[in-house]
């Protein structure tokens, strides 16, 4: 098999006494839909914190593309190619839905001081390649971000294209690995679907994908692969129906006396 | 909807944005005119080319408090390092008179070294944290001056500052002061809505508007910070070195906590994140004490005669400075209470690029659009 574009070696991250992420390894290859499982408070989320560098490991390493980025600032693992969402949605209210996804280029564009302040034919080379770019990316979620509502504030949206936003703000960092936390959460059930067949046409178009979910539809529709992981630790990882019925898995969720009823 | 003042903001938002700025232009061109003509009063001119200097420091503190969210209550410090910095270079105190040009850079060099040596603990701290560390700056620039005598010459202050030279030409005169800062004014501000819209300016924003999302969406916040403090503390430094020379005098009562939480008032009552907001702020906070001052002492009596509530007058004639805090804060409470988003917020300025605010409706719509178009996909 190829080389992982993420490889996740021994990670650990405590707060305290709590080992949040206990010595986890996993890795997803190029082209992949992994899903990653767990009840609540089992550190997926940890997880993403630690790749995306909100976090730095207590001890294990992370590689990207086979280099290490732990302990890299959130702001340069995004620049290496690593862009996320969040399960709480995090966008920039006040700023207008075209704003948003042009601050998600902030990495990638080059213009200093001088010439902002200047507004030099370079910085504003920059900045209209940037708007038409930003304008494509609006233009992956059909009808949803009409001109009309460009200069229109984010906080204006509702709450589905506010989502939608937020994942057009990460796809403008020209991602190779994308980090979706709870893509579907709060979605109705036609919306949750619509971002299925997103996230396959995604992979489709060359990103490599790893989410957190938790509907059981869109993770065994979606995923390629499923990792569930409890107290901090990999309980079980496979093809998405093996890893349903793994019996650690069940019982993670429902217990053991669950564990046994079910089986 | 049931604003009334959003009817009248609908008439003047539908003028295009640079007939404004052409108004506030040619009153401020014909404004030191009035008083050379002898059609107002000098003390109105001098009102005038204070505010000019607030305007400065208000678009300054702006780019901290207003673009990136960092309060910040220790402005004053920078203005005060500014001043000082014309003072000692050019005036009799050690026998200095150095280039004008000069003393404008060194002004703002050295408020943005002092704005980025502060920048450096007090950055990593938030929101309370920060404003307790700068306003603790503040209080030490002010004591430092205060007390090293042999440089500043404590609180007797530094007389005798030598009126500016730019090319050949003396600015001693009001009017001129006027025209200087003015046209530093254009400069700045021109150069200063050049960054906010700009990626710089976005980030700044979007560290305002939520710090993580902007930090994973690869905006490094400690530098993004830094840059907007440092040029801020350049405004500020550039304000005072002006601000000195106008005076010709200077001592550290000039330089009080008070002067940043003014300064601040303005940004917040102007509108956060609005330069035309801080312009605006700046004069009306500055303009409107001395105008409710002239109205009791002045006009009003002359209108209805010279008994016309003589408690008040006396009062405003003798201990305005008093009243003037007083005055401020009325002022503040009232917006607080009826236009806590200032007088020209962001959203609002910008809104002149569409016919209406097709927002409310939009935002109503949508929501319709969105449950409808639910509905169908569950359907098939």
């Amino acid at each position: 098999m190829s080389e992982p574009i993420l490889d996740v070696r021994a990670t650990t991250k405590s707060f305290g006494g709590l080992k949040a992420v206990n010595n986890l390894s996993f890795e997803v290859y190029e082209g992949e839909i992994v899903s990653l499982i767990g009840p609540n408070g089992s550190g997926k989320t940890t997880t993403f914190n630690v790749i995306t560098g909100l976090y730095e490991p207590d001890s294990g390493d992370i590689l990207f593309k086979g280099e290490s980025i732990a302990g890299l600032s959130p702001a340069k693992v995004y620049e290496r190619g690593v862009a996320r969402t969040f399960q709480m949605l995090r966008l920039f209210a006040a700023m207008s839905v075209l704003e948003n996804v042009l601050v998600g280029m902030h990495g990638r564009t080059r213009a200093n001081v001088l010439d902002c302040m200047l507004r030099t034919p370079r910085m504003r080379r920059e900045e209209d390649a940037s708007i038409v770019r930003a304008r494509e990316i609006l233009e992956y979620f059909p009808g949803r971000f009409p001109e009309v509502r460009h200069a229109q504030p984010a906080s204006s949206l509702s709450y589905a294209n506010r989502r939608r936003l937020e994942l057009a703000r990460a796809l403008a960092g020209e991602p190779s690995l994308l980090l979706l936390d709870e893509p579907v959460a709060g979605m109705n059930p036609a919306e949750s679907l619509e971002v299925m067949r997103q996230i396959r046409d995604l992979r489709d178009r060359g990103y490599t994908i790893l989410m957190i979910e938790h509907d059981m539809k869109v993770i065994m529709g979606a995923s390629d692969r499923v990792i569930a992981m409890d107290h901090g630790i990999k309980i079980a990882e496979g093809a998405p129906t093996d890893v349903a019925n793994d019996p650690a898995v069940v019982e993670a969720y429902l217990g053991r006396r669950g564990a046994d009823t079910a089986s | 909807m049931a604003n009334p003042f959003s009817r009248v903001g609908e008439v003047f938002g539908r003028v295009p944005r640079w007939v404004y700025v052409a108004a506030a232009l040619v009153f401020a061109i014909v404004f030191p005119m009035l008083e050379s003509y002898g059609l107002m009063q000098t003390l109105w001119l001098r009102l005038g080319t204070r505010t000019l200097v607030y305007v400065l420091l208000a678009v300054g503190l702006n780019l901290v408090l207003g673009e990136t969210g960092l309060l910040h209550l220790g402005y004053v410090a920078f203005f005060a390092v500014g001043a000082y910095s014309t003072a000692i270079l050019s005036s009799p105190r050690f026998d200095l008179q150095w280039n004008f040009w000069l003393i404008m850079v060194i002004a703002m060099l050295l408020a943005m070294l002092f704005g980025f040596i502060v920048g450096i603990p007090s950055l990593r701290l938030r929101g309370d944290y920060l404003a307790i560390v700068t306003l603790a700056f503040g209080e030490i620039v002010r004591m430092t001056l205060n007390n090293w005598e042999w440089l500043t010459n404590g609180p007797g202050g530094i007389p005798g500052i030598y009126p500016p030279v730019i090319f050949g030409w003396v600015v001693d005169q009001p009017a001129e002061f006027f025209y200087l800062l003015l046209v530093v004014v254009v400069i700045v501000v021109a150069l200063v809505s050049n960054i906010k819209n700009s990626r710089i300016g976005r980030a700044w924003n979007a560290l305002r508007e939520d710090e993580i999302a902007s930090h994973h969406s690869g905006v490094r916040p400690t530098q993004a910070k830094m840059l907007a403090v440092v040029m801020s503390s350049g405004i500020a430094g550039l304000a005072g070195a002006i601000f000195a020379y106008y005076q010709q005098f200077i001592n550290p009562t000039y330089f009080l906590f008070m002067q940043s939480v003014i300064v601040v008032c303005m940004v917040v009552l102007g509108g956060m994140g609005s330069i035309p907001g801080a312009v605006l702020g700046a004069v009306a906070l500055d303009a409107t004490p001395e105008i409710i001052r002239q109205t009791f002492t002045t006009w009003l009596p002359r209108a209805v005669g010279s008994d016309f509530l003589p408690a008040v007058q006396a009062a405003l004639q003798t201990d305005f400075d008093r009243y003037r805090m007083l005055i401020f804060g009325l002022v503040i409470v009232l917006m607080v209470i009826f236009r806590p988003e200032g007088l020209l917020p962001n959203q609002l300025w910008r809104r002149e690029v569409h016919e209406e605010d097709p927002r409310e409706i939009e935002h109503t719509r949508q929501h319709l659009f969105d449950f409808e178009e639910g509905r169908q996909d569950l359907e098939v």
